[in-house]
C-alpha cells in the first residue's frame, strides 16, 4: 500500500503585530492554498495516493478543495485523495497538536507543515518519529528552510516511497525542552522550542510576538545561523552553530538593553535582524556553548519566556525554570540531500538507475 | 465692482473667496484638480468641465482629488464636516448619487436630529444636473425631488451666475448639509456679478418679471424657458409673473402664494419627471392654501415620465420648452379656466 | 494564587488595570441589564448587545483621548462606554427619555457624543468607515494628531463602503484604524462562508496596508496590538487594520433564539472565552490586583447601572415640540 502523508497548514500564522511594527510578510490564504496544491501535485507524482489534512476554517481547505475539484472537472488526475482528519476546529494552536497526534496514530509516513516557527514547534511537540517536511509561510521562519514548495513535496514523496535510503532522506534535529515548576502549587509546565528560547523581563504575553529588545535578557538557541531572522540571528552573528552540530549556544544580553553600555568592559553591541525588516541594537554581555542534555537555570528571576519568537509562558521569582537542549529530538525530511540523491541516481528519469547501482 | 462672468466662473469664485475667508473649507472630488499622481501638468483638469480650474494653484492641498469611490469620499466629507471642517464635495454628475445616497440621506441628513441637536454637518455636495447636454440617461437627470423629500437636507438650484455665487457662499456657511445643483447647460451663461463676496439667503425666491395675469414658477434651466414664454405671452397682451425659486429646501411659499393671490393663475415648470416633483408639490400647496384665489386649474409643465433620451431630436422634446409653458399659461386664461386632461 | 502582591508584570499600572476592568465590567453589566429589561418589555425598539466583546472596545479605547474619533456600529454600547460616554445618558437614551444622550431621538442604534469623539452608533452597516476617513482627514488638515477608529463586524466588512474606505484611507494616508470585530456571525450567517478571502489580513494587504489578527478575548493582546497600530497612525504612518477574533454572548438582536449556533457552542464560549474572566484571572494570578478589589469594582458598577436604570425610568419623556426640533422643517 502506498504511504500516506499528513499535511498541517496553519491559516493563522503570519498575522501578528510584526506586520505593523516591521514589514513582515502576510502570505495570503489563497497563496497558502496554491502552495499546498503544488505540494500535492508533487506527492502524487511520486506515487502518494492519499493525504490526511488538518481541518481548519481559515479558508485554506476550501481553496484547496476548489482547486482539486476544478482539476477533476477538467479531467486532470494530478492530486492525491484528500482526507480531512475528523476532529473539532477551535481555530487555535490546539488544532495543530490534535491533528499531529491523529495523523501519527493513523500511521502517516511524513508530515508536511505549512507555517512559521510556531506552527512547526507545535507539530514537533507531538510528531514522535514521524519526519517533518517544513514549508515557510509564517513570520519568523528560522526553522523551515526557504524553498519552492514543489521541491519539498517531491523530496517528501521520494523519501516516503522508499526511493531514497532513510539515512539520506531524514535528518536529526535539536530542540530545547523547557521545564517550569510553579513555586506556589508545585504544578509543572513543559514546553519546547525548535530554534530559540528568549527570556524577557516583561511578564505579560499580550500580542505574543517579540520585538522589543530592551527587555531581552537571555537567549538559548539550538542552532545559530547568521542567515536567518530572529533570535537565532543574534547568536549566529556571534558564533555560528550548525543544525547538524551537537549542542547550541546561550547568549546573555546586557540590562542596558540597546547596547548603551558599549565600551564598558565585557559588553558588545550587536546589530541584528530580530524581526523581518527590523534591525536592532542589542547589548551582549557574554555567550557560550550550550551542550546537549545539560539543564540550564536562567539568571532572570521573573519575566516571560518566548519560544521561537512568541511569548508563551510567564514566570515569577517563586517558579523554577530550567532549559535543556536535546540532540536528535525529532526528524525532518532532508530536502537538499534527497534531491541531490535523486539527481545523482536519476530517480526521475523514465528508467531510473536501479537501486542496486549504489 | 461688477463684471460679466459665466456661472462656471461664479462658482469658482465663490469657492475661492470662501477658501480664503475660512481655512476649514476644503474641496474634494473626482478630478477636481486633475492628473493627481500622473506625470503631466498639475491641475490638469480642474473638474471635468473646468469649474474648479485654477483653485489648486491658489489653495494647494486643500483641494483633493479622490479615488472613484463616491461612498467613501462623500462619506469622508460628511465625517469631516461633523468634526469641524466645511468640506465642499463635488459629485461631478448628481446622477452618481445612486452609489452614495446612504451617506447623504441616512448619515448627513440625520445627524443633527438623531443626535438630539448635538451635531452639525456643514457639508456642501455640489454637482451637475439636468438635460440638454446629449449626455443620455445616466448623466442628465433632474433628481431634485429626491433631495427635497429628505428632511435635514437643504437643496439649492441657481439659474444664473449671480445667484450661483451668492447661494454657494451661503451654502458653505450653512451648518446643514446642502445639495447644490448646477445645471450644466447654464455653465456658460454670463451675467453681471460683483467681484466681492456676498451671500444670498436661503428661502428667498427671485421675482424675475412682474405680471398680474399668470404666475409661472420654476427653477434652474427652465427659468429661462419661462422667461421666453413670458415674452411670447406679452405679445398677446398677457403679463406673466416669473418666479425663480433658487432654493427648493427651504422653499419660499410666501412669494408664490402672494403672487397667485394676485394673478389667480399658476403654471409650475419642473424639468423633473411628472410624479411627486416640485410642480406637484407647489400645485398641492397652492391648492390647499390659496384655493379661493385660483381662477383656473393649476398647470404643470414637466419632463415626461421617461429616462432622458440620447438622440438630440428626442432630448429636445424631453425638456419643457418655452412653447409648452406658453401653451400651459394660455390654458389657465381660457374661458372657464379649465383644461382638458393632459397626458403626461 | 498568591496572596502577596508582587512587582507588576503588565504594561499598565494597577490603577489603569482597574480602570480597564471597570470599563469592561460596566459594559457587561449594562448589557446584561438591558437583556433582562428588554425581555420584560421595558425597552422600545431594537437592541444589539456587546456582551462578550468588551476586551476589544476597552483595549483599543484606552489608547485614545477625546480628540480621537470613533465611528461605531449597531452594536455600539460597548464602544460608547469605553469612549467615555455617560452611562446615565446612554441608559436614558435607550429608554427614549429626554435626558438621553440624543434627547431620546436616536435610541440604542444612534447613541453619539461628539464631545467625547464618539461619532455615533450606526444602524447602517459599514457606514462608519467613510465617516471616520473624514474625521481622520479633519485631524490631518488641522494637524492635531488625532486618529480615527472605525469598527465593523465581519458582516459589514463586505460592504462596499468599508472596502472603498480602506482604499481611500491608504491613498490619502489617513490616520485611521479599521477594527474588524469578528464574532463569527453576520447576524446569523457564518463569517467563514460570507468572507471570500477568509482573512482580514489578506484584505488589508490587498489595499496596501498592514493587517493584524489578535485574540479579541485577551485584553492584553488587543491593548498591545492596538497601541502599536494607533501610535503608528498618530505619527503619520498611515492606516492599518486590526482584526479582533471574539465571541458574542447574546444573539444578533435581543429576541434572537440563535438556532444557527452549534449545540453547546454558547456554553463553551462562555466557559472558555469570557474576556472578563480571562483578565481577572490574569491580574489575580500575577498578584497585582486582589479578587476582593475586583469584587469591590463589581459592586460599584452594579450600583451605577442600577442607578442609571432608575434615573432613566424616572426621567421625563420627550414632548410634542421635540418632534420638530433640531431639523430644518420646510413645511
Amino acid at each position: 500500500m502506498a504511504p500516506v502523508v499528513g499535511i498541517v497548514a496553519n491559516p493563522v500564522s503570519a498575522r501578528d503585530i510584526r506586520r505593523v511594527v516591521a514589514n513582515a510578510t502576510s502570505l495570503q490564504i489563497a497563496d497558502r492554498a496554491n502552495i499546498l496544491l503544488r505540494v500535492l501535485a508533487a506527492l502524487r507524482a511520486c506515487g502518494v495516493q492519499d493525504v490526511l489534512m488538518m481541518p481548519e476554517n481559515g479558508g485554506i481547505r476550501a481553496h484547496v478543495e476548489r482547486g482539486v475539484m476544478r482539476a477533476k472537472s477538467r479531467g486532470e488526475d494530478i492530486y492525491p485523495s484528500l482526507h480531512p482528519v475528523a476532529m473539532p476546529v477551535t481555530g487555535t494552536v490546539a488544532d495543530t497538536h490534535r491533528a499531529t497526534v491523529e495523523m501519527r496514530r493513523a500511521g502517516v509516513a511524513a508530515l508536511v507543515v505549512l507555517g512559521g516557527d510556531g506552527t512547526h514547534r507545535a507539530v514537533a511537540a507531538d510528531c514522535g518519529t514521524v519526519p517533518i517536511a517544513g514549508i515557510s509561510t509564517g513570520t519568523n521562519n528560522a526553522f523551515p528552510e526557504h524553498r519552492e514548495p514543489t521541491i519539498t513535496g517531491l523530496a517528501t514523496g521520494l523519501a516516503v516511497t522508499g526511493r531514497v535510503p532513510p539515512h539520506i532522506a531524514f535528518a536529526a534535529n535539536k530542540r530545547i525542552d523547557v521545564s517550569l515548576i510553579n513555586g506556589a502549587n508545585g504544578g509543572a509546565v513543559t514546553d519546547l522550542a525548535l530554534v530559540d528560547v528568549a527570556l524577557v523581563t516583561e511578564r505579560y504575553i499580550g500580542a505574543r510576538a517579540l520585538w522589543r529588545t530592551e527587555n531581552f535578557r537571555e537567549l538559548y538557541v539550538t542552532f545559530a545561523d547568521p542567515e536567518v531572522i530572529g533570535m537565532s540571528a543574534i547568536a549566529g552573528l556571534l558564533e555560528p552553530v550548525g543544525r547538524d552540530e551537537s549542542g547550541g549556544l546561550m547568549v546573555r544580553l546586557s540590562a542596558d538593553g540597546d547596547g548603551a553600555g558599549e565600551g564598558r568592559r565585557g559588553t558588545t553591541t550587536l546589530h541584528a535582524p530580530i524581526a523581518p525588516g527590523m534591525m536592532a541594537r542589542v547589548g551582549v554581555t557574554d555567550w557560550r556553548r550550550m551542550p546537549a542534555d545539560v539543564a540550564f537555570v536562567p539568571e532572570v528571576a521573573a519575566g516571560s519566556i518566548a519560544l521561537d519568537g512568541e511569548r508563551e509562558l510567564s514566570f515569577t521569582e517563586r517558579d523554577r525554570l530550567s532549559l535543556t537542549l536535546r540532540d536528535g529530538a525529532f526528524r525532518t525530511v532532508n530536502v537538499a540531500a534527497v534531491m541531490r540523491h535523486a539527481g545523482q541516481n536519476r530517480l526521475l528519469t523514465a528508467t531510473p538507475v536501479p537501486a542496486t547501482a549504489f | 465692482m461688477s463684471r460679466k462672468i459665466s456661472m462656471k466662473q461664479a462658482i469658482n469664485e465663490a469657492l475661492d473667496l470662501e477658501m480664503r475667508r475660512d481655512p476649514t473649507v476644503i474641496v474634494m472630488g473626482e478630478d477636481i484638480v486633475g492628473g493627481t499622481g500622473a506625470h503631466g501638468e498639475d491641475d490638469a483638469w480642474g473638474g471635468v468641465l473646468g469649474v474648479t480650474k485654477g483653485l489648486y494653484a491658489k489653495h494647494g492641498n486643500r483641494l483633493m482629488d479622490t479615488p472613484l469611490s463616491e461612498s467613501a469620499y462623500i462619506g469622508a466629507a460628511i465625517g469631516a464636516a461633523a468634526c469641524g471642517l466645511r468640506p465642499v464635495a463635488e459629485l461631478m454628475f448628481l446622477d452618481f448619487m445612486g452609489v452614495c445616497f446612504d451617506q447623504i440621506f441616512n448619515q448627513a441628513a440625520k445627524f443633527r436630529y438623531m443626535f438630539g441637536g448635538k451635531a452639525e454637518t456643514p457639508v456642501v455636495i455640489r454637482g451637475m444636473i439636468g438635460a440638454g447636454f446629449r449626455a443620455a440617461a445616466q448623466h442628465s437627470q433632474m433628481l431634485t425631488p429626491l433631495f427635497t423629500h429628505i428632511p435635514g437636507l437643504k437643496v439649492v438650484c441657481p439659474s444664473n451666475a449671480y445667484d450661483a455665487k451668492g447661494l454657494l457662499i451661503q451654502s458653505i456657511r450653512d451648518n446643514d448639509p446642502v445639495i447644490f445643483c448646477e445645471h450644466k447647460n447654464l455653465y456658460g451663461l454670463e451675467c453681471e456679478v460683483p467681484a466681492e463676496s456676498y451671500a444670498i439667503p436661503f428661502g428667498e425666491a427671485n421675482v424675475l418679471r412682474d405680471g398680474d395675469d399668470v404666475t409661472i414658477v420654476s427653477y434652474g434651466l427652465t427659468v429661462h424657458r419661462a422667461m421666453e414664454a413670458a415674452t411670447a405671452l406679452a405679445k398677446d397682451g398677457t403679463e406673466a409673473e416669473v418666479i425663480d425659486l433658487r432654493t427648493l429646501s427651504p422653499i419660499d411659499w410666501d412669494t408664490i402664494i402672494e403672487s397667485v393671490e394676485r394673478t389667480g393663475r399658476l403654471v409650475v415648470v419642473d424639468e423633473a419627471h411628472p410624479r411627486c416633483n416640485l410642480a406637484t408639490d407647489i400645485a398641492a400647496f397652492v391648492g390647499q392654501n390659496a384655493f379661493g384665489a385660483l381662477k383656473a386649474g393649476v398647470q404643470m409643465v414637466t419632463a415626461p415620465h421617461t429616462p432622458v433620451p440620447f438622440a438630440p431630436t428626442l432630448e429636445d422634446l424631453y425638456i419643457p420648452s418655452a412653447d409648452s409653458i406658453a401653451v400651459a399659461a394660455r390654458r389657465t386664461l381660457a374661458p372657464g379656466g379649465q383644461s382638458p386632461r393632459i397626458a403626461a | 494564587m498568591s496572596a502577596t502582591m508582587s512587582a507588576n508584570p503588565f504594561p499598565l499600572g494597577k490603577d489603569e488595570l482597574l480602570q480597564a476592568y471597570r470599563t469592561m465590567r460596566t459594559i457587561r453589566e449594562f448589557e446584561e441589564r438591558l437583556h433582562v429589561d428588554f425581555a420584560k418589555g421595558d425597552i422600545p425598539g431594537f437592541v444589539h448587545l456587546y456582551a462578550g466583546e468588551e476586551a476589544c472596545a476597552t483595549g483599543i479605547m484606552m489608547h485614545l483621548n477625546d480628540n480621537d474619533r470613533i465611528a461605531s456600529t449597531h452594536r455600539g454600547h460597548g464602544h460608547c462606554i469605553a469612549k467615555g460616554v455617560d452611562v446615565h445618558a446612554m441608559m436614558a437614551e435607550i429608554y427614549g427619555r429626554s435626558t438621553g444622550a440624543c434627547r431620546g431621538k436616536g435610541g440604542s442604534m444612534h447613541i453619539a457624543d461628539l464631545s467625547k469623539g464618539m461619532m455615533g452608533a450606526n444602524g447602517i452597516l459599514g457606514a462608519g468607515a467613510p465617516l471616520i476617513c473624514g474625521a481622520a482627514l479633519a485631524a490631518k488638515v488641522r494637524g492635531d494628531r488625532g486618529v480615527g477608529i472605525t469598527f465593523v463586524g465581519d458582516g459589514a466588512s463586505n460592504q462596499g463602503t468599508f472596502l472603498e474606505s480602506l482604499n481611500l484611507a491608504a491613498v490619502w494616508n489617513l490616520p485611521v484604524v479599521f477594527v474588524v470585530e469578528n464574532n463569527g456571525y453576520a447576524e446569523s450567517t457564518a463569517m467563514e462562508w460570507a468572507v471570500s478571502c477568509d482573512s482580514y489580513v489578506d484584505r488589508a494587504t490587498g489595499f496596501g496596508m498592514p493587517g493584524v489578527t489578535v485574540d479579541g478575548t485577551d485584553f492584553f493582546a488587543v491593548y498591545e496590538a492596538a497601541g502599536e497600530i494607533i501610535r503608528r497612525a498618530r505619527d503619520g504612518g498611515g492606516p492599518a487594520l486590526l482584526e479582533c477574533n471574539m465571541v458574542r454572548f447574546y444573539g444578533h438582536f435581543e429576541g434572537d433564539a440563535q438556532t444557527y449556533r452549534a449545540k453547546g457552542e454558547l456554553e463553551s464560549i462562555r466557559a472558555s472565552r469570557d474576556c472578563l474572566t480571562i483578565l481577572s484571572e490574569r491580574v489575580i494570578e500575577a498578584g497585582v490586583i486582589g479578587r476582593d478589589e475586583l469584587q469591590a469594582v463589581d459592586r460599584e458598577v452594579g450600583a451605577l447601572i442600577e442607578d442609571a436604570v432608575r434615573a432613566a425610568k424616572a426621567a421625563p419623556l420627550p414632548v410634542a415640540e421635540d418632534l420638530l426640533r433640531d431639523v430644518y422643517v420646510a413645511y
